[in-house]
């Protein structure tokens, strides 16, 4: 005590200092293995440092040395929740690239399972967030309709997250009959479990409080940060992909794109509801419209011949051979294909040497930007508020960190 | 629609563009390094163009462009660099880097490209325009070893500091190994103070007892 205190104060100031707290890599709240490191001011985040990079697997560098058809797995592991649409984007991108249209039935398929795989990913960030902010309720929820789903996936492909199930040109088998009608009654069920998560989230006062006016961004500064997808649509600007720049049949669906004003968590967190259920307007309308047809185009040069031709003709045998050992001779070019991936532009750059193998890929995962804005969107908040932060931006660490 | 964007460009900085062509469906414009900076700033400013979203950063080389083998074995084998290299003529420039930019206003793309030569790798940084650019300069940073200069914190960002090399260059081998890093040697709460795992007399890991550290020359 100094003869300078006043033993009547009441309230005098604690003296503190800055700390550093590290969250992650490895914390379940992290969502893969980002590291945070966080500067706190009691409890209020004076700054906070991401680092990337411990799920970095060289992505570019190992697609460098396969063939274009041997990258398709690595790219379904760059997003683990969606990874149709990864799929999609890097096909489209070699179709580009080849000059090459695919059959109508094909690109209906692979509008229907990439919105399927939309769900999937929303569902993801939907059940994140509830258990994470103590709705446990909403976690079971959320992953019961996303096992449904990839019930229906893996009877389409045969596995549950890692599909493969895109080829250039097309697709790997038809839809297996009766399938429509089992996605159709999933569908119902699907949405009656987020309809269930929207009355146990989107009114519940304890969320609300938590989430609305956390993580403000403008639309402005949003798009400075290079965000896209949901997370800019929930600050007020309209863009999305499937809109701006219709790709594959998307120009014949009729649908709306959700919109935020508030460019918080929670805006973030509801156009997550409100797309899965135009997904599912989508989704009614493809296996409704889908014409019956080939799936694959009928070129030996970029697709598999069918196995009746590979056992029944020289030629089917020859394409085959050249195919699997040499690749698809894709045109030398440079191009950049962008789709609309669950969390915003998903982007690849594609330069092809004309020589089997892609020379160079690189992917812009829509994700990569969002966690760049991360310190901006806490700086100033709670240390709780972090993670219904980091929930809403549903950062996939597959992408991000390649 | 992003035809009249490169004339627009064309015609506001005529000593900028070095030149331009659109190809399979994409517009690129080609401009000189020393005009980066200030064509972009126009490009994302300008109502006409209005181009507000740097998607991505990416760079290309070149070195082996026109001489990589293809097929059979060439696919299957780890020496596929070093066979190009020993045959490699010299490429200049060698490193091209694209700017993938776009419009949410007016719904239009537009790729810039800077060449630059391997002996003067430097760009400068277009953070200062767009937020977005701080990472994806570090990645290009990252992956080949491009300095962007005057940026804030131009580290590496997938890779850790000790990592050497530049892994997506062509003459970088796909199975090159790098030495293992001893921890840092820091107060441990759990262990206390003193040199961790691979620090001083502490061998790196159980697995690595007797092993000073890996070759890095040699392919695993």
């Amino acid at each position: 005590m100094t003869e300078h205190h006043d033993p009547l104060a009441l309230e005098a100031e604690l003296p503190s200092s800055l700390m550093t707290v590290n969250l992650g890599p490895s914390h379940p709240a992290m969502h893969g293995t980002v590291r945070l490191v966080v500067t706190l001011d009691g409890e209020t985040i004076v700054d906070a440092v991401p680092e990337i990079g411990f799920l970095h697997r060289g992505f570019s560098k190992s697609s460098e040395n396969s063939t274009w058809t041997q990258v398709l797995p690595y790219t379904d592991r760059l997003n683990y929740v969606s990874p149709y649409l990864n799929n999609i984007g890097y096909v489209m991108g070699v179709e580009k690239l080849i000059g090459l249209h695919i059959p109508e039935r094909a690109e209906y398929i692979r509008v229907l399972t990439g919105e399927l795989a939309r769900i999937t990913d929303h569902l993801t960030l939907l059940a994140a967030i509830g258990l994470e902010l103590g709705a446990f309720t909403v976690f079971l929820y959320a992953i019961e309709a996303r096992e449904l789903l990839w019930d229906r996936i893996s009877e389409l492909s045969g596995a549950r997250v890692t599909v493969s199930w895109m080829r250039v040109g097309g697709c790997a088998n038809d839809l297996p009959p009766g399938w429509g009608e089992k996605l159709r009654e999933s569908m119902v069920r699907v949405v009656e479990l987020t309809n269930e998560i929207d009355v146990l989230l989107t009114r519940n006062r304890i969320f609300v409080d938590r989430t609305r006016g956390i993580g403000v961004l403008s639309g402005e500064e949003a798009l400075d940060w290079g965000f896209t997808g949901p997370c800019l649509r929930a600050c007020g600007v309209n863009y999305d992909v499937r809109k701006a720049h219709p790709y594959s049949v998307y120009d014949r669906m009729d649908f709306e794109v959700p919109l935020g004003s508030a460019g918080d968590t929670y805006d973030r967190y509801f156009l997550r509801i409100a797309e899965i259920r135009q997904s599912h307007r989508i989704i009614d309308q493809c296996l409704e419209q889908m014409p019956p047809g080939p799936i694959i185009v009928d070129d030996w040069r970029y697709a598999l011949p069918p196995k009746k031709d590979v056992f029944g003709s020289i030629e089917g045998v020859m394409a085959h051979f050249k195919l699997i050992t040499e690749g698809i001779q894709v045109p030398a070019g440079e191009v950049y294909v962008f789709t609309e991936g669950a969390n915003g532009e998903l982007g690849y750059h594609l330069v092809s040497n004309g020589k089997g193998k892609p020379y160079a890929i690189q992917v812009r995962g829509p994700g990569f930007p969002i966690l760049s804005a991360l310190p901006r969107l806490v700086r100033g908040h709670m240390v709780a508020d972090i993670i219904p932060i980091f929930d809403s931006i549903n950062m996939i660490g597959g992408e991000v960190e390649q | 629609m992003a035809q009249a964007l490169i004339d627009l460009l064309r015609e506001t900085h005529p000593d900028a563009v070095v030149s331009s062509h659109s190809h399979k469906g994409d517009e690129v414009a080609v401009v000189r390094r020393e005009k980066l900076q200030e064509v972009c700033r126009f490009l994302k400013e300008d109502p006409r163009a209005d181009l507000k979203l740097l998607a991505q950063i990416a760079a290309v080389d070149l070195l082996t462009y026109s001489t990589e083998s293809t097929g059979g074995a060439a696919l299957a084998s780890i020496e596929v660099p070093a066979y190009d290299l020993a045959r490699k003529p010299a490429v200049e420039p060698r490193f091209q880097v694209a700017y993938n930019l776009g419009s949410v206003a007016r719904k239009h793309r537009l790729r810039l490209r800077v060449e630059l030569r391997s002996d003067d790798l430097k760009l400068p940084s277009v953070t200062g325009i767009w937020r977005t650019a701080d990472w994806w300069e570090r990645y290009v940073y990252d992956m080949f070893g491009v300095e962007f200069v005057g940026h804030p914190n131009l580290t590496r960002i997938m890779l850790y500091p000790e990592f050497v090399g530049f892994p997506l260059r062509k003459d970088y081998p796909v199975r090159k190994r790098q030495l293992l890093i001893p921890e840092l040697d820091f107060p441990d709460l759990v262990r206390g103070p003193g040199p961790g795992p691979g620090g001083a007399g502490v061998p790196m890991s159980q697995t690595h007892v007797g092993r000073k550290n890996v070759d890095p020359t040699t392919y695993d």
